[in-house]
């Protein structure tokens, strides 16, 4: 007979459980296979997402998406009918840097076709649905006192981040041509962005950085700072809320979830 | 925000690129100063000046530090020469108008250097340096009261590194 320690039974019997446990996580033999965990209830299909690049193509259709999202503003901007009076001289910018854009769509769509892409004829869906529509919604408010100022206020804050979307594409494209020809487009955005500011922040003092002594807030600056920015972009509009503060949105330029790839169409 | 991909080095070639921007920069910087002593402008328009005069030393910096030890680190004399007997007098417009012309000169020629630059690194700091430099240009256009057609037009044309 066999005479173990008790060191050695305590042992053995260790590697048994542990035995047990591993095969109770493995395979079960007659068990059917499932992809799905168990769970109470019909299990949702898998979806499979289509393999997609980030390549020059996706850059441009996005740079072009951004262009028709400005396109859309000024246009629903000039159809609210604020532009009138003091800010009569405001409608005919509006039109001007929405015929720039325009122009803008135009060229890159052009560059687009040369490569062989699918030129993008619209807005970036996604831009539209987080940034733009929740804006607009809230600048149509009927209880919003300055819809006109505020109008400005988005066309601003779209205009940097166009801005801020050729700038930051620069190290994304492959081709140094289309690096040139983004930022080309780019530094006209940022002029855009100045004629803005201005309209909100005018005269001398709105040009370099400063910040309002009653709220402790930076001002519109028409030359925000040496370099150019790639920091998200604050909105304020419209009504006031019981509690005194405004709704704050905060713009970034597209990510991979928003980038207008080969799949994503205007349909 | 777009994931930040990642930069590449300047080649050599980019070096002496890039080093002609350190020494345009430098002259621009140079061109402010003198702007900024002249005594036509008020104190509150002097303190832009003296901003914009920051903006370009800062961007000089910026470039030498990405050149390294070749870095000239002085201006280049064309630029300075080119634009220098302009900002003279009392008519502020006339001085505005120069400063405008600079900026939009080294908007193309730095626009250029994006088409041109191997390295990514080098194209990402001038890509920003860019969209600064169109500011200031767009500005100067508005405070001497020139067209809006002014302020967003760059029809300056670029120069060529070495030319001089």
């Amino acid at each position: 007979m066999n005479r173990y320690s008790r060191r050695q039974v305590l042992r053995f019997g260790g590697v048994g459980v542990a035995g047990v446990v591993l095969a109770a996580c493995g395979k079960q033999a007659k068990v059917p296979e499932s992809e799905n965990v168990v769970s109470v209830g019909p299990a949702p299909s898998k979806v499979t997402l289509p393999n997609v690049e980030v390549n020059d193509v996706v850059l441009l259709r996005t740079a072009a998406s951004l262009e028709f999202n400005a396109i859309d503003t000024y246009d629903a901007a000039l159809g609210l009918g604020v532009f009138t009076g003091a800010f009569a001289a405001a409608g005919d910018i509006a039109k001007r840097l929405r015929d720039d854009h325009k122009g803008h769509a135009e060229a890159i769509n052009g560059l687009i076709t040369k490569l062989g892409g699918t030129p993008f004829t619209c807005g970036n869906p996604r831009i539209t649905e987080v940034y733009i529509a929740p804006a607009l919604e809230l600048i149509t408010a009927t209880d919003n006192e300055n819809p006109a100022l505020d109008v400005v206020v988005l066309a601003h804050a779209l205009e940097n981040l166009a801005a801020q979307t050729y700038q930051g594409v620069v190290t994304m494209l492959s081709d140094k041509s289309l690096r040139q020809a983004a930022i080309g487009i780019g530094q006209d955005e940022a002029r855009h962005a100045v004629v803005l500011a201005q309209a909100l922040n005018p005269g001398l003092g709105g040009i370099l950085p400063s910040v309002n002594p009653d709220t402790g807030k930076a001002n519109v600056a028409a030359v925000p700072s040496a370099f150019g920015p790639l920091t998200p972009i604050n909105v304020t509009v419209g009504p006031v809320q019981a509690d005194g503060s405004r709704v704050s949105l905060i713009l970034e330029t597209p990510s991979l979830n928003s980038l207008a790839y080969d799949s994503v169409s205007c349909s | 925000m777009m994931n930040p991909s990642a930069t590449t080095p300047p080649s050599t070639a980019d070096v002496a690129l890039l080093a002609f921007g350190n020494g345009a920069e430098l002259a621009a910087r140079d061109l402010y100063a003198v702007a900024a002593g002249l005594s036509a402008f008020s104190d509150e328009e002097q303190a832009v000046l003296v901003g914009f005069h920051d903006h370009h030393r800062a961007a000089a910096q910026a470039l030498a530090g990405l050149v390294g030890s070749d870095a000239p680190n002085v201006r280049e004399d064309a630029v300075y020469n080119a634009f220098r007997s302009r900002l003279e007098g009392t008519d502020k417009s006339a001085i505005y108008d120069a400063l405008r012309e600079l900026e939009n000169t080294l908007v193309a020629t730095h626009t250029t250097l994006v088409g041109t630059l191997d390295g990514t690194a080098g194209s990402a700091l001038i890509a920003s340096v860019i969209t600064t430099q169109a500011r200031h240009a767009a500005v100067l256009a508005l405070v001497a009261g020139r067209a809006l057609n002014d302020a967003l037009v760059n029809s300056a044309t670029a120069l060529t590194p070495g030319a001089n």
